[in-house]
């Protein structure tokens, strides 16, 4: 069964629909005063990015959901929440969404863009809602973001990274820090521990649940590869010299980190550069199969009461995933309704 | 009557289920007299218990009538209640208790020698299913790049190989059609379910404490996680091509009225006779091929291309293009046959000589009260509540045992009747009638080029000729 006892559940009643007013659940008005918020931190979104050669586009509200199913997209968990459905076409067997995820749809339209003789190299900024059902809180997200197609990976990195900073600082927000991570790295440790890709995706899950188990039963059951596991999962970094340290303790028995250790270390020197402190971590997103090297998150505030701005990251296979030509690719994206409430 | 004051209501399978449940509900002192035995009632007091209240429905009915609240417990198939939870994780149903009660084990198949790394390699895959979800959930998790899920009425397993690559269906029903295993979907069960709320604000225990002493099962079926593909998005699959003619048949209620139509228009279908059960007829022209399908199922098989011709319903046509108004499928020919009117069902004793009035009076006391519509259409049903600006509203699809439904499970029910005799017998009368239903012959709207688009106008040409004699 699948029943899951710890959400919320609307009460039921003896014919009669559950009264929510006219609001659909999940969904909620602007009002003037919130409008003006959103539109000033749009606008300073705009001016950053824009400033930065990046150039708006508007991908459809309604993507066929065939777009989000393919590995390295949307992981399954992921695709339960999202809101598809049967339109018009429907009966021809296809379904579509209400689109779940910005970046999907800005590589489906690269793929498209590229196929139509358009640049291999691309700058583009979005500001669009994205939809998910969540049993509470929003499930309509007012995203703002930015996508670099065809760049090379070190270069693309730095400037993702140098460009949410420079946008966050001009927004106002104060106390803000990176959380780092390779998906790469994750991936390649767990392989060379044996797992399977369903079991690298699991262990990844749990690792983000904060379940340091997984990391200790997979060091026991690897003693060559114990200090890197425990390394890479026990132990959050706070400048270069920790990828030293996973360097030095990864490299002799998972040689396919060398690579990711190297973007990694790319990464760091541009938050050194761009003065934002950082740790690195295991992980940083989840639900999200496409990312494939760097990722990342701009936080605000400490552990406990920290709220994510921007995430983001590397997923050079997506436009491939989705029958496109293949390129280098990475983005970072933020909830601009949370980036409206730290404007100052 | 208040949710504390009224009776404590218990949901229980009809068809295959009931022998075995009733079987077990009478071992546990839950005896409905008349239920175990088939009797045609709907609803039935429990022996000896006070306050307790069993209505019969269709299986896949049982979990969406517990997560409304309009029942408090029910038993139900594993397939169907996974089939509402596995989408809508956050509903109401709370799974209690495995019974020892064998449930359809449900299994993706296709054609001998068939394997789902090839064909999700290969490009679009199409499914025939009766259970959307449960085939969204697996073929998610399998991770094939790029499906069609075509969700038909019933026998899902009569697709593969020609109509989809494969289906979701019963084990059993797959083994009937000659089809191979490819994989298991859902491991059945049949499980004693109770809606949250009542469970926490309401005393069911008159109910709850017999029915949670049935035998339990040892294992609990439930879905199955299968491991992913290593599949990456292949080419389009290209389109099948054909020469023959293909024509679908109807079977069930349709298939007598069917087997005289052709008759008339001087066309044998040897195998396709009124009692018969041949999945593919033969046909004296060797172009001509000839399958038996459900008529549900019929307009959206020639949207697609399936077929030239199909032997149809109005009603089905007309319930398709509710929910798809741009498929291309049209009504080539009315056969006159199988007359029925389909309209708004209300109580025979609700005091009101329009829907108007009796909207009036159901929300005389609450102007927010919504209306619930129940259908075996459910497309219809919706059609008809915003044609007829019923305001704030609810469609219970139901798939069967419909008459039981008004007054207390819907105001409303949309239903065909060809006498009313069936209706006067539960007291309801029809108060709108929506359309005339009579079957028809539908066909793709762009007629085909070449002899099959000869064969099509020669046969729709007879048919029509045999129907406006008879008529």
């Amino acid at each position: 069964m699948t029943a899951n006892p710890t959400v919320a559940h609307p009460p039921a009643e003896e014919s009669a629909m559950p009264d929510r007013g006219l609001h659909s659940p999940g969904m909620r008005d602007l009002g003037p005063a919130e409008m003006r918020r959103f539109r000033t931190a749009e606008r300073r979104f705009l001016d950053a990015v824009e400033g930065a050669g990046y150039l708006e586009i508007r991908t459809p509200t309604i993507e066929p959901l065939h777009l989000y199913t393919a590995a390295g997209t949307l992981s399954p968990q992921a695709l339960e929440r999202v809101y598809s459905f049967l339109d018009w076409d429907g009966w021809s067997g296809e379904r579509v969404v209400l689109r779940p995820d910005a970046t999907v749809a800005a590589a489906r339209w690269y793929a498209d863009a590229v196929r139509a003789g358009g640049a291999s190299t691309a700058r583009v900024a979005y500001v669009a809602p994205v939809y998910r059902f969540a049993a509470e809180g929003d499930r309509e997200v007012w995203q703002c973001g930015v996508e670099l197609f065809g760049a090379p990976a070190a270069e693309g990195d730095r400037e993702l990274l140098t460009l949410a900073a420079g946008f966050l600082r001009g927004l106002g927000a104060r106390d803000v820090a990176v959380d780092l991570a390779h998906a790469g790295l994750v991936r390649a440790t767990f392989a060379a521990a044996g797992l399977s890709p369903a079991q690298q995706v699991e262990a990844y899950d749990l690792m983000l649940e904060g379940d340091a188990g997984v990391t200790e039963r997979l060091a026991q059951a690897h003693p060559e590869q114990a200090t890197g596991l425990r390394l890479l999962a026990g132990v959050d970094g706070h400048s270069a010299g920790y990828i030293q340290n996973l360097r030095a303790a990864l490299l002799a028995t998972v040689p396919a980190a060398a690579g990711p250790l190297d973007d990694l270390a790319g990464a760091a020197a541009a938050l050194d550069a761009a003065g934002v402190p950082y740790r690195v971590l295991a992980a940083t997103a989840r639900n999200f199969e496409y990312y494939s090297g760097v990722t990342f998150r701009f936080r605000q505030g400490a552990d406990a009461e920290a709220r994510t701005l921007i995430g983001g990251g590397r997923y050079d296979g997506l436009t491939r995933t989705l029958g496109g030509a293949s390129a280098p690719a990475c983005g970072w994206g933020g909830d601009l309704l949370r980036l409206a409430e730290v404007a100052s | 009557m208040s949710a504390a004051a009224r009776p404590v209501r218990v949901a229980v399978p009809r068809g295959d289920l009931r022998t075995p449940v009733g079987e077990r509900l009478a071992a546990a002192s839950f005896r409905a007299p008349g239920y175990l035995e088939g009797s045609r009632t709907y609803r039935f007091d429990v022996e000896g218990v006070e306050g307790v209240q069993v209505r019969v429905f269709s299986d896949q009915d049982i979990p969406i009538q517990v997560a409304l609240g309009q029942y408090d417990l029910g038993i139900a198939s594993g397939t169907w209640i996974d089939e509402l939870l596995v989408r809508y994780r956050h509903d109401s149903v709370v799974p209690l208790r495995p019974l020892d009660i064998a449930g359809e084990t449900l299994v993706v198949a296709g054609e001998p020698g068939a394997s789902l790394a090839r064909l999700a390699e290969a490009g679009v895959v199409r499914v025939a299913t009766e259970y959307p979800q449960i085939a969204h959930h697996y073929l998610t998790r399998l991770r094939v790049p790029d499906y069609r899920l075509y969700e038909v009425w019933a026998q899902a397993e009569a697709w593969p190989p020609r109509d989809a690559e494969l289906a979701i269906a019963p084990a059993s029903a797959v083994a009937k059609e000659g089809l191979a295993v490819l994989g298991t979907v859902h491991r059945g069960g049949v499980w004693l379910i109770a809606n949250r709320e009542a469970l926490a604000t309401r005393d069911l225990s008159a109910a709850l404490g017999p029915l949670l002493s049935l035998p339990r099962a040892t294992a609990e079926g439930g879905l199955v996680d299968p491991p992913p593909l290593a599949a990456t998005r292949g080419t389009s699959r290209p389109a099948p091509s054909r020469e023959r003619f293909r024509i679908a048949v109807p079977d069930g209620h349709a298939q007598r009225h069917t087997v005289a139509a052709l008759a008339d228009a001087g066309i044998a279908f040897p195998g396709y006779e009124a009692s018969s059960s041949v999945r593919y007829p033969e046909s004296d022209d060797p172009e001509v091929e000839v399958k038996v399908m459900r008529p549900q199922d019929m307009p959206r098989a020639v949207a697609l291309g399936h077929f030239d011709l199909a032997i149809s319903g109005r009603d089905w046509l007309r319930a398709f293009l509710a929910t798809f108004p741009s498929a291309p499928v049209v009504e080539l020919c009315d056969l006159r046959r199988s007359k029925y009117q389909m309209g708004a069902v209300i109580s025979e004793d609700l005091p009101v000589g329009s829907i108007e009035e009796a909207i009036a009076l159901w929300r005389r006391d609450d102007p927010q009260r919504p209306i619930r519509v129940a259908s075996e259409y459910a497309s219809l049903a919706d059609e008809y509540a915003r044609t007829r600006h019923l305001g704030r509203y609810r469609v219970i699809p139901i798939s069967g045992a419909s008459e039981g439904f008004v007054p207390e499970d819907a105001e409303i029910l949309i239903e065909g009747t060809e006498t009313g005799t069936t209706l006067r017998a539960n007291r309801l009368r029809m108060i709108d009638v929506i359309m005339e239903s009579t079957n028809c012959v539908i066909g793709h709207a762009a007629a085909p080029d070449g002899a099959r688009g000869a064969r099509r106008a020669e046969y729709v040409a007879r048919l029509r000729a045999a129907a406006e004699a008879v008529a």
